[in-house]
């Protein structure tokens, strides 16, 4: 064909639905991940504790094993209750903190580092769904660690000891499924912006290992120092665990949280303090994500 | 030494010094150590104002716990990390590393120079910042603190904490150097440098001595007791003397750098990698 008959020509594919378009950089991201053999036995490994979980609850209602390990007094020993599946949840979502900072600092960085932004943002695709589309990443990560074995595990409680005690326990599904939902939210945000701020992946990950921990650190330090307990809204383990307190057991609460996820001494906060903290902390996410989140940059 | 390769030495550390300090990357770095200088300074303003509050004790045994909570676990160890894993990652990211590797000049001089520029930013940032936390923290007794820092026990509390911040940056320099010069991503040593670091209260004792807060805290002039409920799985083990402590911790630093030093010799560069 000759080179002045090459013109213009629109695609005449099938469009993806505009709805689902944001689902695409989900399907190209699994496919990097599913490279990192490192990645795929982490999280192998992270589903190693809701396995050990389930075989407790397992042995409790099956007296012919309990007879067998010699265990008849082991449900007096692990009760089945608010904080058995809170420390379930508080275990998980240490480990998936672990998890986001190796897979977050990947996600938007190298498109900014390389400068490939605007070839997403030229198609059919806003902002937003590219945002989306990052975020539902860690999402479904995160959320196949924390809220889906948990609720399993509640499932296969409810299963053995009766539609009754499902019923009486409701709070718990409720507590872990929105619990999980707040911490994944938090980190999904802050893993997405930190990768979106500081460009070197392994940086990114250690600040928000540092948010996390020298934030509760400098937290205690303040409360210490000052003798106060405001230094707490710092300490995001602090006000998860207020929150899931709250979600989990109401407004009378008889623990101070889960694994990793504690109220500590001398911390203790009004819980809409903590949710407005959260939010805040989320917003700011947000918009530091906007601010990056550009088709084109002024290099100054 | 040979005097061509101190003037090298001296020209490495001129531009690293200048690079790090001045680098739009560290800013958190400057965050982590001011934070304590700020908050210090604010307890000292407000108990000024309201006439009261912590006795002389307590605001000592205030300091040693933020000193080994905050300073020792968590601001030196994150600070060192991002300044000397940066040292060689940061030239790797910015295609700059081979320019330093065209140059007549020996690995091991790169690298000692690195280390040493990465440590004097270090050294000034953390030292400095651990010593004005402990003078601003006891301002508000007045003379009370000053007759403590000056004939009292005060000052050589104060020294002593600087010298310790000042060997923390030391052994966590030399390690996270190595880590950024080998390892692509140095959050993987980092993360188990920091699980085993913070490990060490509950560690038989002879694994505790394989670490460098065990020694750091050793020196500590007040020590600070695991609070309940933790303290029951705490494992008793007697504090090294400082004459083992200080000489074994700049040993080890030596080791580390010299094998990253030697090491060096060999590095190839492929940004494309």
């Amino acid at each position: 064909m000759a080179v002045y008959k090459k013109t213009y020509r629109p695609y005449e594919g099938r469009l993806t639905a505009s709805w689902s378009r944001f689902l695409v950089i989900r399907r190209y991201a699994f496919e990097d991940l599913r490279r990192s053999r490192f990645l795929t036995v982490f999280y192998l490994a992270s589903f190693l504790y809701p396995l050990i979980a389930a075989l407790i609850i397992w042995v409790q209602h099956n007296a012919s094993a309990l007879q067998l390990l010699n265990l008849n007094g082991a449900s007096r020993l692990v009760p089945i209750n608010a904080g058995f599946f809170m420390t379930v949840l508080g275990w998980q979502s240490m480990l998936a903190l672990f998890l986001s900072a190796f897979v977050g600092p990947g996600q938007v960085s190298p498109d900014l580092t390389n400068n490939a932004l605007s070839l997403y943002l030229a198609r059919p695709f806003s902002r937003a769904e590219y945002v989306l589309g990052k975020l539902s990443v860690l999402l479904i990560l995160l959320s196949l660690m924390t809220w889906v074995p948990g609720l399993l595990l509640f499932g296969l409680q409810g299963y053995l000891e009766g539609w009754s005690w499902m019923t009486d326990h409701a709070r718990i599904a409720a507590g872990l499924f929105f619990g999980a939902w707040i911490w994944i939210l938090v980190l999904a945000l802050l893993a997405l912006s930190l990768s979106a701020w500081v460009k070197w992946r392994p940086a990114a990950g250690a600040l928000l290992f540092g948010v996390f921990f020298v934030g509760s650190g400098f937290g205690a330090a303040i409360n210490t120092v000052q003798e106060t307990q405001w230094g707490s809204l710092l300490n995001i383990s602090n006000l998860m665990g207020t929150v899931w307190v709250q979600l989990f057991e109401g407004n009378d609460p008889t623990s101070n949280g889960a694994l990793f996820f504690r109220v500590s001494a001398g911390g203790h906060l009004p819980v809409w303090c903590c949710w407005a903290a959260l939010l805040i902390l989320c917003g700011i996410c947000l918009s530091m994500l906007s601010r990056k989140i550009r088709g084109a940059e002024v290099v100054r | 030494m040979n005097p061509a390769w101190m003037r090298q030495l001296t020209g490495v550390i001129a531009l690293e010094w200048k690079k790090t300090f001045l680098s739009r990357r560290g800013w958190w770095v400057y965050l982590l150590a001011l934070g304590p200088v700020v908050l210090t300074f604010l307890h000292s303003l407000i108990r000024a104002r309201n006439q009261g509050g912590h006795s002389l004790f307590q605001d000592t045994q205030i300091f040693a716990g933020m000193f080994e909570l905050y300073f020792l676990r968590l601001g030196i160890f994150f600070g060192c990390l991002g300044i000397f894993s940066n040292l060689f990652r940061g030239e790797m990211l910015e295609k700059t590393l081979h320019y330093y590797f065209l140059t007549p000049m020996r690995r091991e001089l790169l690298v000692v120079g690195k280390y040493l520029s990465g440590l004097i930013v270090a050294l000034v940032l953390f030292v400095a910042s651990t010593g004005l936390s402990f003078w601003l923290i006891g301002r508000h007794q007045g003379a009370a603190w000053s007759e403590f820092l000056q004939h009292g026990a005060g000052l050589s509390q104060m020294i002593w904490y600087m010298v310790v911040a000042a060997l923390a940056c030391v052994g966590y320099g030399a390690v996270f150097l190595v880590a950024g010069l080998f390892i692509r991503n140095p959050l993987i040593p980092a993360a188990v440098v920091m699980v085993w670091e913070n490990l060490n209260p509950f560690l038989p004792s002879l694994l505790k001595k394989f670490s460098v807060i065990f020694y750091l805290k050793s020196l500590c002039p007040v020590q600070i007791n695991v609070p309940p409920p933790l303290n029951v799985l705490v494992t008793d083990t007697d504090p090294a003397s400082a004459w083992i402590a200080v000489p074994g911790l700049l040993v080890v630093a030596m080791l580390v750098l010299a094998y990253a030093a030697i090491s060096a010799r060999r590095v190839e560069i492929s940004y494309g990698e």
